[in-house]
């Protein structure tokens, strides 16, 4: 530990001006490609149409519906993905790296084709989707297929950190813990889960901005929400797809303004996570969390 | 509590076969487990506290067959290797762990209490990545005891310690077994620590007990190289290599007492002034004072001996190239190997 704790020396005279140069040209170049066309959207949409989107109850309905959808793909993940994390990480089987394919699926397919793989198991008409309208999950233009589209495609960013995190848990600390009189589940609850307890988080913070964020699935599945479910709002579609529409009508104005009230909403958030992150308000470090 | 007995214990890990291993462990006293890497030390500790499942044999506490029964129900203070200790609970709240599990409302007041024992009362709120080498080790023992276990067992305890963190933690292994009359398993390579506070040995070679008994025991029939070199018998010879050696050399007269797996014998101590009976002769290689005296290295015909000469200035040094004579006594060598029998035999 105290080891490698020495600072390195900075050998400037060694890389030279030429090599800063070239790392500042390097990585300001792709910083240019995630900042310019945000500012594109605002230079479109002047503060005052931000504002009038915020206000408009078509837009705040949209924000709504995505942002309750995505709550349940989160809670969705919790209940269902941190179980296979730890399975994954915890249990020799065999066709272990079978269902590891098969969880690292969703994140490789275009969202698009899961959509459309969806519409083939719940075929209108077909058993299951018989079956999933009578227990009161219908899926097609409800907000139950919004938040199917964005499991199938947000779960695996938790089941992935979720391993991780579980396998880094050292087994002697759990033996230390079963040794000192804990059983099993005390000793998953007091040592495993509160040392991954960052990673997941972490893993479901992704797994909300994927959900957030998705598109592909929702075209299919559920391009307008009806009410229903625990839905109650108008007649609405997710952001993602709303912006969609704005744009293919012709609406630039207020697709641009639309874009830009979302991404300061997604800014102020990840902004408070990281004033939490300094003032030691989250249970984790600077950095564990957002790259 | 009367105290536990371990009986033809066998586990099995991966190919690796251990046992059978019988023990008897009274209270207040410390059994040491020797043996070179993979002999089955940590396995041992490992299936004593329910890590590894018994293949045959019996754990029993007070009459109480233990032996299938889960980790935390055998009333044990296991302090693995590395230590295991809690990254993310404080020193306070490490110590405390065992008693929290148990439900008990007392457990952070009586953590106090053996923090304030074992001196750690000013590290109570810190976590132990901020902690050094001994102080770790002092929270994993205050950690182990805080539940009242029946058997502490301690894998490696002194790794990476410094000399002043391993006196003070002999100090405290010392007031345990007085003071807390818990029998203890410690797993060391350490010698002088083990004779310090060991009360008797097991030594592992190859998952089977090779040597079983008090230090008086360990020092007189070191029966294999591992136990020879550990208690501190520098001059051990495999027995292929003495046999090379022509007649009436001291490789011949070695091979003539080695046993099977060859022969060990402490650092003699050379003829004053080239005693010109001295049996046999060396040419000096070097020569290091060292707190126990000169330590000499000689050269006879191919083998190496080492040799002890009073430290400087009580005795001269001698220089590189010089001829020493010396003799071995013959009750001085010690023969190894599995069939070499013991004042209490040979396990098996």
């Amino acid at each position: 530990m105290s080891l490698g704790s020495a600072p390195p020396h900075r050998r400037r005279w060694h890389t030279g001006p030429y090599w800063l140069a070239l790392q500042l040209v390097l990585s300001g170049s792709l910083l240019l490609l995630f900042l310019l066309p945000i500012v594109a959207l605002f230079t479109y949409a002047p503060p005052g149409r931000i504002l009038a989107a915020a206000t408009n109850p078509a837009v705040t309905a949209a924000l709504y519906l995505t942002f309750f959808a995505s709550g349940i793909a989160v809670l969705a993940a919790v209940l269902f993905a941190i179980p296979l994390g730890y399975l994954l990480a915890r249990r020799a089987f065999r066709g272990r790296s079978v269902v590891e394919s098969v969880v690292a699926l969703p994140v490789v397919v275009p969202h698009l084709l899961v959509g459309v793989g969806l519409f083939f198991l719940i075929l209108p008409g077909s058993p299951l989707y018989r079956f999933t309208t009578a227990i009161g999950l219908p899926i097609y233009d409800t907000i139950w297929g919004v938040v199917l589209v964005m499991v199938f495609v947000s779960a695996p960013y938790t089941v992935l950190a979720a391993d991780l995190s579980f396998r880094a848990v050292d087994a002697r600390v759990l033996e230390a813990a079963r040794s000192l009189g804990a059983g099993p589940a005390t000793a998953f609850l007091t040592v495993t889960l509160p040392l991954a307890a960052r990673g997941i988080v972490a893993g479901l913070l992704l797994t909300w901005a994927r959900a957030v964020s998705e598109i592909g699935g929702i075209l299919i599945l559920a391009y307008a929400v009806y009410p229903g479910g625990p839905y109650s709002g108008p007649v609405t579609s997710t952001l993602s797809v709303y912006v969609y529409n704005l744009f293919q009508t012709g609406d630039l104005a207020d697709a641009a303004a639309v874009s830009s009230l979302f991404l300061l909403i997604a800014f102020v958030l990840f902004f408070l996570v990281r004033l939490g992150e300094r003032s030691g308000w989250v249970p984790w470090h600077r950095g564990e969390l957002l790259p | 509590m009367n105290g536990w007995s371990v009986e033809g214990l066998v586990s099995q890990v991966d190919g690796f076969r251990l046992g059978p291993v019988d023990l008897e462990l009274a209270p207040g006293r410390v059994v040491a487990v020797l043996g070179s890497s993979g002999a089955g030390k940590t396995t041992l500790l490992r299936t004593l506290a329910g890590f590894l499942p018994a293949r045959a044999g019996r754990i029993v506490r007070d009459g109480v067959d233990l032996t299938d029964r889960p980790p935390e129900e055998r009333g044990l203070g296991y302090v693995p290797q590395g230590l295991g200790l809690f990254p993310h609970r404080t020193v306070e709240r490490n110590v405390s762990y065992p008693l929290e599990v148990r439900g008990r409302t007392d457990a952070l007041a009586r953590s106090r209490a053996l923090l304030a024992r074992f001196g750690l009362t000013e590290l109570a709120h810190r976590h132990p990545a901020r902690l050094s080498g001994g102080e770790l080790e002092r929270v994993a023992l205050a950690r182990a005891l805080a539940g009242e276990p029946d058997l502490v067992l301690w894998d490696e305890p002194w790794q990476a310690l410094d000399v002043e963190a391993r006196h003070e933690l002999g100090r405290v292994l010392e007031e345990l077994r007085e003071t807390d009359r818990v029998p203890v398993v410690v797993v060391t390579h350490d010698p002088s620590l083990a004779f310090s506070v060991a009360d008797s040995f097991l030594v592992l070679r190859a998952g089977k007990v090779g040597l079983r008994g008090d230090a008086a025991t360990l020092l007189a029939h070191p029966s294999d190289a591992f136990t020879a070199r550990f208690v501190g018998f520098e001059n051990v010879y495999d027995r292929t290599a003495l046999e090379r050696g022509r007649p009436g050399s001291l490789a011949s007269w070695l091979s003539e007492r080695a046993g099977t797996d060859g022969v060990a014998f402490a650092r003699p101590a050379p003829r004053a002034g080239g005693d010109p009976d001295g049996a046999w002769d060396g040419v000096v290689r070097s020569a290091r004072p060292t707190p126990e005296g000169l330590a000499v290295t000689v050269r006879v015909d191919d083998l190496s001996v080492a040799l002890r000469l009073p430290p400087p200035p009580l005795g001269a040094v001698p220089s590189v190239g010089s001829r020493v004579r010396f003799d071995i006594e013959e009750k001085s060598v010690h023969a190894l190997g599995p069939a070499v029998p013991g004042p209490r035999g040979p396990p098996e």
